[in-house]
C-alpha cells in the first residue's frame, strides 16, 4: 500500500471532486461507474460505498479482492486529474464499520439499502491531466511525433 | 497478507492447501482457506484469545449442531474473513492438524505451522446480546446472529434419536443436553422470547438481513411432523408480529413437509423460503447414516417432498442441505472419491432441473456424533464439490439468495455464487 498525500486526500474528501470507479470483470470486459461519496478512511484506504449487492461493480470487486486483481478510481476538477490503481483489501458486510456507513448512507437518501463497503488500498498515483501525459510522453518518447510540427514555419 | 502456504497433508499425498489454490486458479482462495480451515478445525493462541472482548465480540450462543464451546474459558463463536466470507467453526482440542489463529502486530491471522494464511476478525456482538426477555432469558439464547442473519432455533430435541435413529453425522441432542446443563439454555423456546428478541434485533440498523428457523424434528401429531408445524407457526407469527408487511426475509430448515404442511406454513407465517436437507443425496447411504429419517419417510418420499414444496415457495426459493463428504464414510461409503463426487453431483442435478438449489457445508466429524472418530475427505474433493454445486446453479439459472454468503455463511458453493451472481 502506498500512501495519498494530503493534497490528494483533500480532493477525496471533497464531494464536489469528480470520481471514478473503474473495474473489470473475469473476462477483463471495463466497468466504470462515477461516485462522488467515494473518500478516503483514516487509515489512507480508499473507501465505496456499493448500494447493490449484484451490481456488475460488486461483483468486479468480489472477484478482484479474490484474484488481486487491480482497479482504477480517477480524480477530476476543472485544474487538475489524478489516478490512483489499487486492490480491494476489505470487503465490510457487517460489524460497527459497516454500520457506521449504513447509517451515513441512509442519512444521503433514506431509500439507499449499504451493500457492501469496500476498502481499496492504493499501489500507484499518476498526475492524470494533459499536461502531465504530454510531458511524459515527450520524456520517455522523443521519437514519437508527426513531423509537421518540426517544419519550418510551424509554430 | 494472505500469504498462502503450507502444509496440510502431511505423508497422506493429499495436495496442500498451496497447491489446491494453484490447481483451481479459478476458485476464491478465500472459500478455499474456509472449506480446510473447517475440515481440519483450528485452536487459538493465548494472544489471539486475549483479543477476544466479551463486550464487542459474540462468545456465547445457542447453536443446534455443533458446539457452544469446549472448556471453561471464552472463545469467539466464529470467523469472519476479509473478504466478508464466514467460516462457521468452532476449535477442536480433538483436531489431529489444526490451524492456529493467532494474534500478530495486533491483528487476527490464521496460521499454518507459524506462516501466516490470511486475516481474519471476531464475529461481533448485535446490541440485542445482553438483554433480557420479560421471561428472564438472555436474548442471545433466544436468537444468534451469524453474522447478518437471525438464527432463531425454537427446539433444540430431536425425536429421531429416540429408538436409535439418529443421523450419524449429528450431535443435536448430546449438544442441546450439554447446553442446558452447563449453561441453562433451554431446549424449547417461548413465542413471547421470540417475539421480544426479533422486535429488539430490528432496532439495530444495517445488522441483519434474513431471520431463519431451524429445529431438531418431531415427529408427533395426527400426521409426522403436524406438532412441529404448529410449532413453526406459532413461532414464525410471533417474530412476524414485528414486521410493517406479511412476508418477510426468512428461511426455515425444517424437517420434510408434505404439500398440506407447507401450504399451511407459507399461507399462514411470513416464510418466504424452504429448506429440507436431503443430508446424503444417495438413498443406500441415507438409509444407513439417516435411519430414522429413512424408516420414518424414507429417501424417496424426503425428496419428493422437498421437490413438491417448489410448487409452494418458488423457484429458487428451496434448497436442500448435504452434509459434503459424509458420504465417503466408513465401513460403506464410498471411498474413491471421484466416485463420491459424482453420485453428489448427478443427484444434485436432478434436484436443480426440477429447481431446487443443493447446497453443501464441510462435514466435521463432530463430538457427540456417532462419526466423530471419522476423517473427512481431502480438500480438493471439497472445492470440486463446491464448485460443481455452485455451476449446476448457473446451468440451471437457479439462484440461491436465500442461502448466500451473508444470509447463511455456510456453504462454500452459495459463495462461490457471489463471483457470478444469477438472476432469480
Amino acid at each position: 500500500m502506498t500512501t495519498i498525500n494530503e493534497h490528494i486526500a483533500a480532493l477525496l474528501r471533497d464531494p464536489q471532486t469528480g470520481k471514478a470507479l473503474a473495474t473489470t470483470d473475469m473476462h477483463g470486459v471495463p466497468h466504470i461507474i462515477l461516485d462522488q461519496t467515494i473518500t478516503i478512511n483514516d487509515q489512507g484506504q480508499l473507501v465505496y460505498l456499493e448500494l447493490i449487492e449484484t451490481s456488475q461493480t460488486n461483483v468486479n470487486l468480489v472477484n478482484s479482492i479474490w484474484f488481486k486483481r487491480k482497479v482504477a478510481i480517477t480524480l477530476h476538477t476543472p485544474e487538475e486529474t489524478y489516478q490512483i490503481k489499487g486492490v480491494p483489501a476489505y470487503s465490510i458486510i457487517c460489524g460497527p464499520v459497516f454500520e457506521h456507513y449504513y447509517r451515513l448512507a441512509l442519512e444521503r437518501n433514506p431509500d439507499y439499502d449499504l451493500s457492501t463497503v469496500w476498502l481499496i488500498e492504493p499501489e500507484e498515483i499518476n498526475a492524470d491531466t494533459y499536461a502531465h501525459r504530454k510531458s511524459k510522453e515527450q520524456a520517455e518518447h522523443p521519437l514519437v511525433m508527426h513531423l509537421d510540427r518540426l517544419a519550418l514555419g510551424a509554430t | 497478507m494472505c500469504a498462502v502456504t503450507v502444509q496440510s497433508a502431511s505423508n497422506t499425498g493429499e495436495l496442500t492447501l498451496k497447491e489446491v489454490i494453484a490447481k483451481y486458479s479459478g476458485v476464491s482462495p478465500f472459500i478455499i482457506i474456509k472449506s480446510d480451515i473447517t475440515r481440519r478445525s483450528f485452536v487459538y493462541t493465548e494472544q489471539a484469545l486475549a483479543a477476544l472482548d466479551k463486550t464487542k465480540h459474540q462468545y456465547q450462543q445457542r447453536v443446534l449442531i455443533g458446539s457452544n464451546g469446549d472448556g471453561q474459558q471464552a472463545v469467539p463463536v466464529s470467523l469472519l474473513l476479509r473478504d466478508g466470507t464466514s467460516i462457521i467453526a468452532m476449535p477442536s482440542p480433538h483436531a489431529r492438524n489444526p490451524y492456529v489463529i493467532d494474534q500478530i502486530d495486533g491483528k487476527l491471522y490464521i496460521t499454518d505451522h507459524g506462516e501466516v494464511v490470511e486475516e481474519v476478525e471476531y464475529w461481533y456482538k448485535p446490541d440485542y446480546y445482553d438483554k433480557i426477555t420479560s421471561n428472564g432469558t438472555p436474548m442471545w439464547q433466544v436468537a444468534s446472529a451469524r453474522p447478518q442473519r437471525l438464527d432463531i432455533d425454537p427446539n433444540s430435541h430431536c425425536h429421531f434419536w429416540h429408538k436409535g435413529g439418529a443421523c450419524k453425522f449429528c450431535n443435536i441432542n448430546a449438544n442441546s443436553t450439554r447446553s442446558h446443563k452447563e449453561q441453562n439454555i433451554q431446549k424449547q423456546l417461548q413465542a413471547q422470547d421470540v417475539y421480544e428478541t426479533v422486535r429488539e434485533a430490528l432496532k439495530q440498523p444495517g445488522a441483519f438481513t434474513n431471520l431463519k428457523m431451524s429445529s431438531g424434528s418431531i415427529l408427533s401429531g395426527a400426521e409426522i411432523f403436524d406438532d412441529e408445524v404448529e410449532m413453526y407457526i406459532e413461532m414464525l407469527q410471533a417474530a412476524g408480529a414485528n414486521f410493517k408487511q406479511r412476508k418477510f426475509p426468512s428461511t426455515l430448515v425444517a424437517s420434510a413437509f408434505n404439500e398440506r404442511q407447507l401450504a399451511r406454513l407459507y399461507e399462514n407465517t411470513g416464510l418466504m423460503t424452504y429448506t429440507s436437507d436431503i443430508e446424503i443425496p444417495n438413498e443406500e447411504l441415507f438409509a444407513w447414516i439417516c435411519k430414522g429419517k429413512h424408516q420414518e419417510v424414507g429417501y424417496r418420499e424426503w425428496k419428493r417432498r422437498i421437490i413438491a414444496a417448489v410448487d409452494i415457495f418458488g423457484r429458487g426459493n428451496v434448497t436442500s442441505g448435504i452434509v459434503g463428504g459424509c458420504e465417503t464414510a466408513h465401513p460403506h461409503g464410498i471411498q474413491d472419491e471421484a466416485e463420491a463426487l459424482k453420485v453428489v453431483l448427478e443427484e444434485a442435478e436432478d434436484f436443480a432441473r426440477q429447481g431446487v438449489s443443493m447446497v453443501h457445508c464441510v462435514w466435521v466429524p463432530i463430538q457427540g456424533s456417532a462419526f466423530h472418530n471419522q476423517q473427512t475427505p481431502s480438500l480438493e474433493y471439497y472445492v470440486q464439490l463446491a464448485k460443481g454445486l455452485s455451476d449446476l446453479r448457473l446451468k440451471y439459472s437457479l439462484n440461491a439468495d436465500m442461502d448466500n454468503y451473508r444470509k447463511c455463511g455456510n456453504h462454500p458453493d452459495t459463495d462461490l455464487d457471489r463471483g457470478h451472481p444469477v438472476a432469480g
